[in-house]
């Protein structure tokens, strides 16, 4: 492998502070940037220069990245602990492309075309609930990639909401313990509700739980009427007789496919939610977005491929400058959600210590994600950033536009100045970060506890604005960037057998819980459940 | 007296009718080549409305009464002027004024009867200097609109100037003579009140709206309550009848009007918020019963619906309970098979040729082979159908009366499923 002679090239850098690397190289900037159809990713605030990112190339190569790609786009079962192919990138390839078979293109576009009638009767106001009255609410049920990712995009492209005459609502529940269920069912009126059971599997039971929560709720205002469900609720799965059995008409079942892992699901009939909040059109310009992505990854040289740069970046920090930490940084409160979403993304498809052929790895894999909208998280966490002892890398995500859509007609002056001082915050903060006190004006003698080392890394992706198309481009993006990491590390990315073990303890759990019964767990386990079964003694 | 009329609309047509008829000349002045200036030259009513049409006849033949394009000057010897343009037509209106402003001797007075937002006479008189203007809110019945002009029940002046207010007193003198119709106050005073009437009746029409759907919650019968309501002298007998939602381009746009006079000054009534709101959920009433008697699902299904005008004696469908309903069965894959005696050509040019959408020339046409018949409109000639053919027609004797005007019992005594608004068999 290339590692030796990588690691040899980072300890030459590691002494090199980012200060001393732009006073070098006045071209630093033109050189360490890559402008990709709507995208901007600028590297040169990442501590490498040119000549380590043609070592990391040939890391991409040594590692057979060009033969994975092939291969999963192939649709090959390169999840290989599951038997799976991977084609995700097959939910956005148009109809009458040639980079899946027929049959596949011929599914997902019969399956967008429900999710188009659908909504389209949502939009006119004409999908009647049980008494007739049009539906106003549409509650989306599901948790992980069957929450975070349409609550995501909801929330990203808020600005391009499809007006409807009843001003339908799209709202979103998660939580196992019911308190968001519990909140919203007190809002809401059975008559004018529609339910999203929203599960790959269907056998999740934090979304079965809630979902039997809301259908309890429902009979209890409507009756038992088997047309109750059929007017109020919907389900997305992969496993049709589940959902069936549940009792969903056959009309309200739309399918997604083993093909397909949840985290990488929003792009099929998991985002009905979103095409509800953005109409179908929109939802078809996120999907064209993400396949001018997944294009560009199959085509593109290494050094000028956005999710393989990405990628590379990502290794040469946590293998080679050993920093373990990377904060996702959005200077957009429409991008709220992206950090959850990018956790789950990175976390559950590389935070894995085993290799494809099942050895335990001998690098380390993926960092520890966090993040948060960045103007909020520089009074919350940005002072470890800063000067505390971790070091950390950052993604700093910012559209350059924003408030000329028609919606901001009102105050829309006022709201530009707020984005440019948004975005005049973002470039401080990651030059602050990159240069330290070179940063400041010479000649200021600080006491230390007013100094700053600078010297911690980031990269900022900044789009022309965020649209459909923009955000489908940078999602898929960090999905390749994770793929692309995960062939490095020689790790499968696409399974997530370390959080079956906990579902099924939980059940064992639940029968001690509700039974009473003495059952021989671990002390610590034995003494909560005590404490649950009578909080006051 | 010479009189002109501006505007496209029934009250600018039954204006200047009107007023040819009572000896005064008459120049009507609409866009040139639009389809209301070919009908009125050919001496042809737009506007369905008994006795309009020959009186329009009548005043051309007398000569009393010609057209004009809406931008020649007015002859020298005109004294006053009507502007009578639909609520969205406001900057025609101005642009009217400002063109007379320097084509007119001083003196003249303007007669606004559009409903524009409350105010509006003040900024067209501010265009105007060299004349008066003044407001008469028109308070045209549809389906009697030439009665409702020659014997007004009030004649609301807007008008903060003296002679004005003689001249037009002298105007409608032909039309004041029993006693007099006059109540004057400042034009913005005029302008609300005509909103408030609006407002005021929408108010109690959704008010027995909402009763009759707890009536319908709580088995008791509608009609009884409305009687016993309207027999307190304070409340009285108008406007208290539940159905499937008000229309029409007057009520319910200026209710409207009214809640966007409110919304524009950063305030909102609540309460015609409500009204509105109430009203439209009303005009599916008889959807929502349909739904129901169906177990949800209306794919296929024929519905044959008995009126279609927002009300009887107009042919006019503006705002109609029966648009939502097609839409609603439409988009539930239902066909529909409507009559009414006026409106199929409203409906035909709003919609076009569609397969789910049949117009029939003659009442029992339409509930052949129905699943469900429909009264929206409570035309005389629906008032007393022939039970047993219908049977014998309809696939399903389903019978939704959303006027109430049928008698639920002898309804259910002919074999009929009957669904009212608010009522109990």
């Amino acid at each position: 492998m290339k590692w030796n002679d990588l690691k040899a090239h980072a300890d030459d850098l590691a002494q090199r502070h980012l200060a001393e690397l732009f006073q070098d190289d006045a071209q630093r900037f033109q050189r360490l940037h890559r402008k990709v159809g709507p995208l901007l990713l600028d590297l040169s605030k990442q501590r490498l220069n040119g000549d380590t990112l043609d070592r990391l190339t040939a890391l991409a190569d040594a590692s057979d990245l060009r033969g994975w790609i092939d291969r999963m786009f192939a649709g090959e079962p390169i999840n290989c602990t599951e038997n799976r192919a991977a084609m995700h990138w097959a939910l956005r390839a148009p109809e009458d492309s040639s980079v899946a078979t027929p049959e596949v293109l011929a599914a997902v576009h019969g399956e967008l075309a429900r999710m188009a009638r659908i909504v389209d009767k949502l939009h006119a106001g004409q999908w009647r609930g049980f008494t007739g009255e049009v539906i106003t609410d549409v509650v989306n049920i599901g948790v992980g990639g069957s929450d975070l990712g349409p609550l995501m995009v909801s929330r990203a492209l808020e600005d391009f909401a499809a007006p409807t005459p009843q001003g339908l609502q799209v709202h979103f529940v998660s939580s196992m313990d019911g308190s968001q269920v519990a909140h919203l069912l007190r809002q809401l009126r059975p008559q004018t509700t529609l339910f999203i059971i929203s599960s790959k599997s269907f056998t999740t039971v934090d979304t079965l739980y809630n979902a039997e929560t809301a259908r309890t709720w429902m009979q209890r205002a409507l009756g038992e009427d088997e047309a109750v469900v059929r007017c109020h609720f919907l389900a997305v799965s992969s496993a049709q007789e589940k959902v069936a059995a549940w009792g969903i008409a056959e009309e309200n079942r739309l399918q997604l496919w083993d093909w397909v892992g949840g985290r990488y699901s929003l792009w099929s009939a998991i985002g009905l939610p979103a095409a509800l909040r953005i109409g179908m059109d929109r939802f078809r310009e996120l999907l064209a977005g993400a396949h001018f992505m997944d294009e560009h990854f199959r085509t593109a040289a290494w050094q000028d491929n956005l999710p393989v740069l990405m990628a590379l970046v990502g290794v040469w920090n946590t293998n080679l400058l050993n920093i373990h930490g990377h904060a996702i940084l959005p200077y957009d409160g429409r991008l709220k959600y992206l950090p959850s979403y990018l956790e789950q993304l990175e976390m559950e498809s590389n935070g894995k210590s085993v290799t494809r052929d099942g050895d335990p790895v001998t690098t380390r894999t993926c960092p520890i994600l966090w993040g948060d909208v960045g103007p909020n998280a520089q009074h919350a966490f940005y002072q470890l950033l800063h000067q505390g002892t971790e070091p950390v890398t950052c993604d700093f995500i910012a559209p350059a536009l924003r408030y000329h859509e028609d919606v901001h007609t009102d105050a829309a002056r006022e709201l530009v100045r707020q984005h440019e001082l948004a975005l005049a915050n973002c470039l401080a903060q990651s030059r602050l970060l990159a240069l330290g006190e070179a940063a400041l004006p010479e000649g200021e003698q600080m006491p230390f506890y007013k100094r700053y080392r600078g010297n911690q890394p980031s990269t900022t992706l900044m789009m022309d604005e965020l649209t459909p198309y923009s955000l489908g481009a940078m999602l898929a993006a960090y999905e390749h960037k994770v793929f692309a990491q995960a062939v490095m590390w020689q790790i499968n990315p696409f399974d997530q057998w370390g959080v079956e073990m906990g579902k099924k303890i939980a059940t064992d759990t639940l029968a001690a819980l509700r039974d009473g019964e003495a059952v021989s767990m671990d002390a610590s386990t034995e003494g909560l459940l005590a404490f649950i079964r009578k909080p006051n003694t | 007296m010479h009189l002109d009329v501006y505007g496209d609309t029934l009250c600018a047509l039954v204006t200047a009718t009107a007023m040819a008829s009572s000896g005064h000349h008459v120049v009507l002045r609409s866009p040139g080549g639009g389809r209301f200036a070919e009908a009125v030259q050919a001496g042809l009513s737009l506007y369905r409305e008994p006795g309009l049409e020959r009186l329009l006849q009548e005043q051309l033949a007398e000569g009393r009464l010609r057209w004009g394009a809406l931008d020649e000057a007015p002859d020298a010897d005109v004294r006053a002027i009507f502007l009578a343009f639909e609520p969205e037509h406001e900057p025609q209106a101005r642009d009217v004024l400002v063109h007379l402003a320097s084509h007119v001797a001083p003196g003249l007075v303007v007669i606004n009867q559009s409903a524009f937002p409350v105010g509006t006479t003040e900024e067209l008189q501010m265009l105007f200097p060299t004349g008066t203007v003044v407001c008469l809110p028109e308070f045209l019945q549809e389906g009697a609109a030439v009665q409702s002009f020659v014997r007004p029940a009030r004649l609301l002046l807007g008008c903060d100037n003296a002679e004005a207010e003689v001249l037009v007193r002298e105007v409608f003198r032909p039309f004041n003579r029993l006693s007099d119709h006059f109540l004057v106050m400042r034009p913005r005073e005029a302008e609300f009140s005509k909103l408030a009437i609006t407002g005021m009746l929408a108010t109690r029409v959704s008010f027995m709206n909402d009763m009759a759907n707890l009536a319908d919650t709580l088995n008791v019968d509608i009609e009884q309550v409305r009687k016993g309501v309207g027999s307190d002298p304070r409340i009285g007998e108008a406007y208290l009848y539940p159905g499937c939602g008000f229309g029409g381009p007057g009520l319910s746009r200026d209710v409207l009007s009214l809640a966007d006079t409110l919304q524009s000054q950063g305030i909102s009534s609540e309460l015609l918020a409500q009204v509105m709101a109430i009203n439209e959920r009303q005009k599916e009433v008889m959807f929502r019963k349909l739904w129901a008697h169906y177990g949800r699902d209306l794919n296929g299904k024929v519905i044959a619906i008995w009126g279609a005008a927002f009300k009887p004696g107009s042919g006019r469908i503006d705002n109609a309970p029966i648009l939502r309903l097609l839409e609603a069965l439409w988009a539930q894959g239902a066909v529909a098979r409507v009559h009414d005696p006026e409106a199929l050509p409203a409906l035909a040019a709003r919609y076009g040729e569609r397969e789910d959408l049949v117009l029939c020339q003659q009442p029992y046409r339409a509930v052949e082979g129905a699943d469900a018949l429909m009264l929206v409109t409570e035309w005389k000639a629906y008032w007393s159908p022939d039970f047993a053919r219908l049977q014998q027609l309809m696939r399903a004797p389903v019978l939704l009366d959303g006027r109430n005007i049928y008698d639920p019992a002898f309804v259910k005594a002919s074999g009929f499923a009957y669904y009212g608004v608010g009522r109990q068999i």
